[in-house]
């Protein structure tokens, strides 16, 4: 039953990608910044709230507290950086690469401060495994899915049922439309950023729990992410995760017959198939 | 005087589209800005909107100048735009399309809330689930009239309003906002190529030529003089 445990650890390990997508997703259907830096927060969620545990925090204290730091951190990114930059008519390359800074920045700063070494969570609780016939998963896996699920679900609402998420959807949609109706665009874009690094702080934690942090862990799981965004159509919360989820149980069950060091080539093999049979993404919507 | 633009010159890049720019819009008066394509009516429309830093001249609102004013200011002041051809948010359904700018824009004195929307437009009420970049082209037109108007608009903006309705829709809509204006003071000007209908409703014509005011007067003198060969 090598193959149903291979399937559950892609449904874990592709819910806290999904959670990744969504954020990114959030972020670049709004503000069409290709926010490379994400990865960066993601990172620095996990080592903040490794540092707040290592000092006696309560876990879910740390977590909570590493998701407003990682809201700041976004907020002060999209309101000192990318809005600056867009003050003085930067293209799109301009910012991508003052995002690539900022990403490069945030991990030595933490490889300094941290160590590039992996460094594994002081919770004795997060690797204690559960048996369930011949499937085995730890506690941390098992928060992992349902916390993920959760923000799945919580963004969802989020979008579609408040007011604010409804404007931040007219800003993705027609952002000019929404200056001249006052929605006020740039104060949208520094909310957005803002929520989409809280929710990513939240696999940022979770991840690590189960496998370790590390200074550049960041980069591959929002590579990951952004070719299921891309393939579940650019603007689709649903699609996002869905692919995300796809993309690792597709991984995973890969290693039943070619080797683990090809799975970053099985993700662009599934984006290519897409990327030629659907570009505009599996979830598109119809213009 | 409610709106009053004096010696205006915008352009984008090094050129410069309209100059020398004079228009005086009083309270309730509906002023049709005709012309041919590219004579500058949509860059005049956007220099008044603020989306266009003007290259001289001034614009005033209300008596007060407005080379200070942002394009958000301008708006809660009450001028208001329809752009042409992109008017709704596609991916939002109807309702959230009214909701959100209805949120932003509606305050307890408002000449034209959510159920006046609903009431003009009785095909609105039924596609409220709809996602508005789904419907008809006259359909979502509707919308972007209605987006345009939620709140207190002072002064209306319109850029070819009539794009892609019905004729007898035309006239319902144009009606509508003449209705407005008459009850509550607003302003409008109205660029359109149905220069048939807009003469209709409008209580002046001003009309443009390589970005230059070329006439300015009631629609009777307009109809008698020899402006027509600008079309």
């Amino acid at each position: 039953m090598v193959w149903l445990q291979l399937l559950v650890n892609g449904l874990v390990t592709g819910s806290a990608l999904g959670v990744v997508a969504i954020s990114f997703a959030l972020i670049y259907a709004t503000t069409k910044i290709f926010h490379v830096a994400h990865a960066g927060v993601y990172t620095l969620a996990g080592y903040l709230a490794w540092s707040l545990v290592s000092h006696g925090v309560p876990d879910v204290l740390a977590l909570l507290l590493a998701i407003l730091c990682c809201t700041a951190l976004g907020a002060l990114i999209q309101h000192q950086l990318y809005a600056r930059l867009e003050r003085r008519r930067a293209t799109h390359l301009v910012v991508l690469i003052a995002s690539l800074g900022a990403l490069a920045v945030i991990q030595n700063v933490i490889a300094a401060v941290y160590s590039s070494n992996i460094l594994q969570f002081p919770v004795p609780w997060s690797s204690r495994v559960v048996t369930v016939g011949t499937l085995r998963l730890n506690w941390a896996q098992i928060l992992t899915v349902v916390l993920s699920v959760l923000a799945y679900a919580g963004t969802m609402w989020f979008a579609h049922r408040t007011i604010l998420g409804k404007q931040i959807r007219a800003v993705a949609s027609n952002p000019f439309l929404a200056e001249i109706t006052r929605l006020r665009p740039q104060r949208i874009y520094v909310i957005v950023v803002a929520i989409g690094s809280a929710i990513v702080a939240l696999p940022g934690v979770l991840v690590p729990l189960d496998l370790g942090l590390q200074p550049y862990g960041g980069v591959t799981p929002l590579l990951t992410a952004t070719i299921a965004m891309i393939a579940g159509g650019v603007g689709s919360i649903t699609g996002a995760f869905v692919l995300a989820v796809g993309i690792a149980v597709l991984q995973n069950l890969s290693l039943l017959v070619i080797p683990g060091e090809w799975s970053i080539g099985v993700t662009f093999f599934i984006f290519v198939i897409f990327m030629l049979f659907r570009p505009t993404g599996l979830f598109a919507k119809a213009r | 005087m409610l709106l009053q633009l004096t010696g205006v010159a915008a352009g984008y890049g090094p050129k410069t589209v309209i100059s020398d720019i004079a228009l005086a819009v009083e309270p309730g008066q509906i002023v049709a800005l005709l012309g041919h394509n590219g004579a500058g009516k949509t860059t005049t429309l956007r220099g008044i909107m603020g989306l266009l830093p003007l290259r001289a001249g001034a614009i005033a609102f209300d008596g007060k100048a407005l080379d200070r004013v942002g394009v958000a200011d301008r708006v809660a002041m009450g001028l208001r735009l329809l752009p042409e051809g992109r008017g709704i948010f596609p991916d939002l359904t109807v309702a959230e399309n009214v909701e959100v700018v209805a949120a932003r824009n509606i305050g307890p004195e408002a000449t034209f809330g959510i159920a006046d929307v609903y009431k003009l437009f009785p095909v609105l009420d039924e596609r409220r689930a709809t996602r508005a970049g789904s419907m008809s082209g006259g359909q979502q037109q509707m919308l972007a009239m209605s987006l345009a108007m939620l709140g207190t608009p002072r002064c209306l903006l319109l850029d070819e309003p009539s794009i892609g309705l019905a004729p007898n829709l035309v006239e319902r809509m144009f009606q509508q906002v003449q209705q407005v204006c008459r009850s509550h003071g607003m302003a409008a000007v109205l660029v359109e190529q149905n220069v048939a209908a807009a003469m209709r409703i409008a209580d002046r014509v001003v009309i443009m030529n390589n970005g230059q005011i070329v006439f300015d007067g009631s629609p009777d003198e307009a109809r008698a003089s020899n402006v027509w060969h600008y079309f």
